[in-house]
């Protein structure tokens, strides 16, 4: 019944907002739609009624008669044009929420009929029921709160939307975005505040866009996500992404030959030096892909000025018309290349000229010998 | 039954008009011709024209003036999806758009007829690569694989179709391709084992005219799934056939499951526009295991090779190997990598590369070129008929691809990384693979589409954001202008009152480009404009 209820509702206000946007007519052949608004209206009759007998408390009630039927009834919202309310006691003083209700705004009518008390009860009905939601997300145990479950839900309609051709349906990676499941930084994250990072400032030099999802849809993000990486880890098998036990096949003492022979790795690194301990620093699969194409090697330029003057630094920029450097003090410059002449100097291009040159043994023994630089 | 009937009624009636009226029939239907010889004041279809070269006649813009080139106009969607489509003009009004969302903008100044809101969905939002517009009609995709058909006038909703169940896994973002009274459009949906197909929608009523299956059902013992297909193909009215990319089969990284070539995904086939029925095909990239879909566009030429005259079709597939295909039967004229290429243990005798069984992905790594993203993608590449280049904007690039027994075998099963990459213009010499000319775009990749013109300018962007008109004899950089997104489209142009436009999208905003009004003016008058 319960479920029922749920998709009445949902069904109800989705069609609520196709006929505010005046958008679409479902005429010809769209059997999906018209199947489901029939079963919605057959449905929500039943749904009042029970509802009416269910509210044992007066701003559940209030909320479940004025609200519900845009903001979803558990506060999930209706993407994009209604927000979910799941949060909004972290977003909003009593006051705001107090004149955002009586006054409207934008879509959202005016209640000016409600009461004093009712109000209030309103209000103590969103810091009652949001306090579980918040505690149930910052333990990312997937508690089975209403709550967290209905914003793992919203978060999960928008992952599938925007996350999950490149992290996979499941979020345990798909096509370029890595498996979230296994992630350090979702396993560090709390409620959403390093995942909410990621999201809202993207990571350009990975290829991964921004967002500008809000407080709430970042929490509903991260919570359908935490509730993934619960689900994979107890998942026996069927785990992707790639062990640090995987990357055990290659031969030591090859790989030290080839660090010293054929991959001349011994002209810019030495294990002694740079790649002391390395191995105690990095493992698996980020130490293969870092042994193989540090992301963050540093190239330097020098700038030589009309004047004859020059200028050198680390390379910041550098396209066919404008380069830029920091230089030793940490400040930005650039100049337009109609008046400057310039030399890069990047050491990690020897990496990249070895791709052609590698075997899969190769890399395999090289990888073998670099776990041994504890 | 409603549409079967539909169809049956439709089908019945057109075979009498074919049969009786065959010469009204054209005669009255100006946008078929339309279609078959766009107007200069006109960028009707995804590609600008059947053939899918992205060349324009328009001379107005050249190497020596392009220099001048200024901003007519931009249009800011607002929104945070990037452009991936191709604007279409018509009558004097572009339609773009991105996932969810379609405008109609004025071509002269850029401001907004109407805009169409589709409703909230659970369709893969990945892109939107625009529309189709057949008679007063503008056909439209849902990312919940929905077709949407909108009075070209005012946006109104005239119907809506489901062309694939969205909650099995399917989602769509192609522009449709119109040839004759079909409106034929692909899907993608690579994420679950699931058949692609084409289908042909009837214009009026939004019935499947014909659908054709890249593969065979899910659960067929020993077989592929996927074959999607995505991108608009193209059409050969003479031959009376379009030419179509199909996608990499699934699951994606594992090859077990589905032992063989895979028939037809990662293919280029050659379909009747009016049956479905499969002509030929040739397949760019047997028992694909790198997510190497073929269905970057397959560019229609007649020209020379070898000293005869040839109908032919080139594709620089994604796999990192250029093909030159004669388009009557499919046979292999050329195969040659465009750029580092490392899973292959050479060609067959059909011109199709030999996938090296030991570049599957595997437990413990395999280091492969280029990365899954491909040697190139979608967007579109240009071919130039006085230079004979083909334009691709390439992206060297490398990876590492894991798949191990645990991985299953449903979906990507499997996982890579891509580990170094750049972006390259380069210059194909069609009858050589030889690479003419490359032109660097910058870090990682610049993944924009290309753009020719009859007086010798290309037109695309760098990795940065820059956009960029190239001498196309030589690849010279004539005129910058930076975007501050990288373009993620490819560009179109037009010419309106006189004056030439360049029109591309890079991040949320569409940018028009003219040279200033007052020059264009004065050389209308002079002897470089016809």
């Amino acid at each position: 019944m319960k479920r029922s209820v749920t998709v009445a509702f949902l069904v109800a206000a989705v069609f609520a907002v196709c006929q505010f946007r005046q958008a679409p007519t479902y005429a010809a052949s769209s059997d999906e739609h018209s199947t489901n608004q029939a079963a919605a209206s057959a449905i929500s009759g039943q749904a009042q009624s029970a509802d009416v007998h269910s509210a044992d408390n007066v701003g559940a009630k209030i909320y479940e008669d004025d609200c519900a039927i845009c903001h979803g009834e558990k506060m999930e919202g209706i993407l994009p044009a209604f927000p979910p309310l799941a949060g909004v006691r972290r977003q909003f003083s009593p006051q705001q929420i107090t004149d955002l209700v009586r006054h409207g705004k934008g879509r959202m009518p005016a209640f000016t009929k409600l009461k004093e008390n009712e109000m209030t009860a309103l209000l103590h009905y969103f810091d009652t029921s949001q306090m579980i939601s918040v505690a149930s997300i910052g333990a990312g145990s997937g508690a089975a709160s209403a709550h967290s479950s209905a914003l793992s839900e919203i978060g999960g309609s928008l992952f599938q939307q925007n996350c999950a051709f490149c992290h996979g349906r499941q979020a345990d990676g798909g096509e370029t975005g890595p498996d979230l499941t296994r992630s350090k930084l979702v396993a560090a994250d709390a409620g959403g505040d390093k995942i909410g990072e990621v999201v809202r400032n993207g990571r350009p030099e990975k290829k991964m866009p921004r967002f500008n999802f809000s407080e709430q849809e970042v929490d509903g993000l991260a919570a359908f996500i935490h509730s993934q990486a619960a689900k994979a880890a107890t998942m026996k098998g069927h785990r992707r992404g790639v062990d640090v036990t995987d990357l055990q096949t290659g031969n030591v003492a090859a790989g030290k030959r080839y660090f010293n022979g054929a991959g001349n790795c011994v002209s810019c690194h030495a294990p002694n030096g740079d790649l002391a301990g390395i191995a105690s620093r990095y493992e698996g699969l980020e130490l293969e892909r870092r042994m193989l194409y540090p992301e963050d090697a540093k190239s330097k330029v020098t700038v030589t000025l009309s004047s004859g003057e020059k200028a050198a630094g680390t390379l910041a920029y550098l396209d066919e018309f404008t380069v830029a450097m920091r230089d030793a003090s940490g400040t930005y410059r650039s100049w337009s290349l109609q008046n400057v002449k310039y030399s890069v100097d990047s050491p990690v291009n020897a990496h990249v000229d070895l791709f052609g040159r590698y075997t899969d043994a190769d890399i395999h023994n090289l990888m073998a010998y670099l776990q041994t630089l504890r | 039954m409603k549409l079967l009937r539909n169809a049956v009624v439709y089908a019945a009636c057109a075979a009498l008009f074919s049969v009786v009226l065959p010469d009204l029939l054209v005669a009255q239907n100006i946008d078929a011709i339309k279609l078959l010889q766009p107007a200069k004041d006109s960028w009707p279809s995804y590609h600008g024209d059947y053939s899918g070269r992205r060349h324009s006649h328009l001379t107005q813009i050249t190497p020596e003036n392009v220099g001048n080139l200024s901003l007519a106009w931009a249009f800011q969607t607002e929104q945070n999806a990037q452009i991936k489509s191709s604007p279409l003009l018509i009558d004097g009004i572009l339609y773009f758009t991105v996932p969810d969302n379609l405008w109609a903008i004025d071509a002269r100044s850029g401001h907004q007829i109407w805009h169409y809101l589709y409703p909230p969905n659970k369709g893969d939002h990945i892109g939107q690569r625009g529309v189709a517009v057949y008679k007063d009609w503008v056909f439209f995709m849902g990312p919940d694989a929905h077709m949407v058909s909108l009075n070209a006038k005012d946006g109104k909703v005239r119907w809506n179709v489901a062309v694939a169940d969205a909650n099995k896994g399917y989602w769509t973002t192609m522009a449709p391709l119109i040839v004759g009274n079909h409106v034929i459009v692909g899907v993608g949906g690579d994420l679950d084992n699931l058949p692609g197909f084409l289908k042909a929608i009837d214009p009026e009523t939004g019935a499947t005219q014909w659908e054709w299956d890249a593969t065979l059902p899910a659960g067929t013992p020993n077989t592929t799934t996927g074959g999607m297909t995505w991108i608009p193909g193209t059409y050969d009215p003479d031959l009376n056939l379009i030419y179509w990319g199909t996608g990499n089969p699934t699951p994606v990284l594992t090859g077990k499951p589905r032992p063989g070539d895979n028939l037809y995904t990662c293919s280029i086939v050659a379909l009747n526009p009016d049956t479905g029925k499969l002509v030929w095909s040739f397949q760019p990239s047997p028992h694909d295991t790198h997510d190497w879909d073929a269905v970057e566009i397959p560019v229609l030429v007649d020209g020379v090779f070898n000293g005869k005259p040839r109908k032919m079709l080139m594709q620089a597939s994604r796999n990192g190997y250029f093909f030159v295909l004669d388009r009557t039967n499919g046979e292999s004229l050329l195969t040659a990598p465009y750029g580092p290429v490392n899973w292959t243990l050479g060609v067959d005798k059909k011109g199709q590369p030999i996938p090296n069984p030991e570049k599957e992905p595997a437990r413990d790594g395999r280091l492969i070129a280029p990365d899954e993203g491909g040697l190139t993608n979608y967007r579109s590449p240009s071919f130039d008929p006085k230079t004979g280049l083909f334009l691709v904007d390439a992206h060297p690039s490398y990876s590492i691809y894991f798949a191990k027994p645990e991985d299953g075998d449903y979906g990507w099963a499997g996982a890579d990384y891509g580990l170094w990459g750049k972006g390259v213009l380069d210059a194909i010499d069609y009858q050589t693979g030889k690479i003419r000319w490359s032109h660097e775009l910058g870090p990682d990749g610049a993944g924009a589409g290309v753009l020719t013109t009859d007086s010798g300018v290309t037109f695309t962007g760098d990795a940065h954001g820059n956009v960029l008109a190239l001498d196309t004899s030589n690849g010279k950089t004539l005129w910058h202008a930076g975007s501050g997104a990288p373009m993620q489209s490819s560009p179109i142009t037009y010419e309106l009152d006189g004056r030439q436009y360049v029109v591309m999208g890079s991040g949320g905003v569409l940018f028009a480009w003219a040279l200033p009004q007052d020059t264009v003016a004065s050389e209308s008058q002079g002897p470089s404009t016809k």
